[in-house]
């Protein structure tokens, strides 16, 4: 079931265009990466569906229904805008009272604080803070009132590798609960093994939006090392594959991830054996690619 | 308030004899002139010109606070619309207004009529007025309310000026910009100018002082009044509107 659909969302900041008509649509129980490059419009998107910024145009379906306004969707959704702000001279339990107010919510906070590993704070007012605390301190808030979808905007940013740890088993967590989760972040390598669909924004435009499936199923770049210059025969075969030499010794083909196997069968055959054969991270390889 | 009543109590002789100089001149006046009232009054007369600069530090941090804190955006993801957040600090700014002056006149007031005690009041408003003591609480009343009336406009004009910078400090110095602007044309009471008053909101501002008038020219301080509300108006109107369209990017 779609839960949320957006159809050509364009935004400008005047003469410039930060999103160019983009649409995308996500299911229920979904992790999303929102991947691009520094300005390619991923945190825009965020305040636009968080009702912060007002897009030039576009349409919002939630759960099918379109709605009137993108503001719209804060009833349904749960945010972590980059750089959380919070009242400093309030403690975090004070700061959660508060948006819990806001939220109508009877929410246990000792709980929330001690989900989002933050249960010895008691007093501590929020300006002592750490950059990690605070950021465990805004998803306590995303997560207040059990969101259907969560958007996160650099989460991971600020964490040790704990906290990373432990927001990512946060996360899987509500996920299995039924939340959609929509997660912006420049960690490709984590996201990877966490989202199950990504989202690459460039200049814009969606230039990727792929299944995890989709990408393992999808040809990626292989590194074959040779002891030595191959010979004319293993030269010949590589040549039909379409190689490119980086150096004498180190070949790089674009194959099938299926085809590894029989290509360096092929190669042995011919006397090529490779010393090392490295497949390129996939979400990292397609990122590059795209946005080179 | 306090400090000045006390500083008044202990040496205040020589300024009563100063200010009453030329009434003695004229009058034969019986019974206690220099009292609570009259200090109380001059205690409000002197600080009408400190009370705006008071209340626009408050007012435009109230408003742009939240965006120098970027609590704003923690708020506007909340499940609220922003004309609810906004006129919820509006009742916040009003109520604010309504506690200030509160302080104000009671502290005027209060420590004034314990110390000097109370009796008819001498005031020099468009000449001599005698206030009898009978009258004079309803009329202080009066003045507070249309004072906070005041405030409020003025409040409401530093509200708009606080959400358009997002900028507490440069919203305040706009707002006494135009305060300080404002006086002085206002000063100017000659020629073309003296046609520019009716307009000018630090006219109205002052028109407090008129419910110490005997004959209490109730048709200038409807106009006041009008004039007044209509501008608090005006300004949450247009801040209601430049808030709802307003991109909170940063």
């Amino acid at each position: 079931m779609c839960i949320l659909k957006v159809e050509d969302l364009s935004l400008d900041y005047g003469k410039q265009e930060v999103l160019m008509a983009i649409s995308f649509s996500i299911k229920k129980g979904q992790i999303i990466g929102l991947l691009g490059p520094n300005g390619a419009g991923k945190s825009s998107i965020i305040k636009i569906l968080a009702g912060l910024v007002f897009p030039k145009s576009g349409k919002l379906f939630f759960e099918g229904n379109l709605k009137p306004s993108f503001s719209e969707l804060r009833n349904h959704c749960g945010f972590l805008i980059d750089s959380p702000a919070f009242y400093p001279f309030l403690s975090a339990k004070q700061n959660l009272q508060l948006i819990r107010k806001i939220n109508k919510s009877d929410v246990n906070l000792d709980q929330l604080l001690h989900k989002v590993g933050l249960p010895y704070v008691n007093s501590k007012k929020v300006k002592n803070f750490s950059t990690g605390m605070k950021q465990r301190l805004a998803i306590a808030q995303a997560i207040l009132r059990n969101p259907d979808i969560l958007i996160l905007d650099e989460p991971f940013s600020g964490l040790d590798p704990n906290g990373f740890q432990d927001l990512i088993f946060l996360l899987k967590a509500l996920n299995k609960k039924g939340t959609t989760i929509i997660v912006s972040s420049h960690l490709l390598h984590e996201l990877e093994q966490f989202a199950d669909t990504f989202i690459l924004l460039h200049k814009g435009k969606i230039a990727m939006n792929m299944t995890k499936n989709e990408l393992l199923k999808s040809k990626k770049k292989v590194a074959f090392t040779f002891e030595e210059a191959p010979s004319k025969q293993v030269m010949n075969y590589l040549n039909t594959l379409g190689v490119v030499f980086d150096n004498p010794t180190l070949a790089i083909l674009l194959i099938d991830p299926n085809e590894i196997a029989t290509v360096v069968n092929n190669l042995v055959a011919l006397k090529g054996t490779p010393i090392n054969v490295e497949t390129l991270t996939l979400l990292q390889e397609k990122y590059l690619e795209i946005t080179a | 308030m306090l400090v000045i009543n006390l500083g008044l109590y202990s040496d205040g002789e020589e300024l009563f004899d100063f200010l009453l100089q030329t009434i003695n001149e004229y009058f034969y006046i019986e019974g206690n002139v220099v009292n609570g009232y009259l200090i109380a009054y001059l205690a409000l007369n002197t600080l009408w010109v400190h009370i705006p600069i008071l209340i626009i530090i408050v007012t435009a941090y109230i408003f742009s606070g939240e965006f120098e804190l970027g609590t704003i955006r923690l708020l506007l993801t909340q499940p609220i619309s922003r004309s609810n957040f906004l006129i919820a600090k509006i009742i916040s700014m009003i109520i604010y207004n309504f506690c200030f002056m509160l302080v104000i006149a009671v502290s005027a007031i209060v420590p004034s009529v314990l110390l000097f005690g109370t009796g008819d009041v001498v005031v020099f408003i468009d000449g001599i007025q005698f206030i009898q003591e009978a009258t004079f609480l309803s009329r202080f009343f009066n003045s507070v309310m249309f004072a906070t009336l005041a405030m409020i406009a003025f409040s409401c004009m530093t509200m708009y000026f606080a959400l358009v910078f997002k900028n507490t400090l440069t919203a305040i110095l706009l707002a006494l910009g135009i305060l300080i602007l404002f006086t002085l044309l206002q000063t100017f009471v000659i020629g073309i100018f003296s046609s520019w008053q009716p307009y000018l909101f630090t006219y109205h501002i002052a028109q407090w002082q008129l419910f110490f008038i005997n004959e209490i020219p109730l048709n200038d301080i409807f106009n006041s009044v009008y004039y007044l509300t209509g501008m608090a108006l005006f300004f949450i109107i247009i801040s209601i509107v430049k808030f709802n369209k307003m991109n909170i990017s940063e």
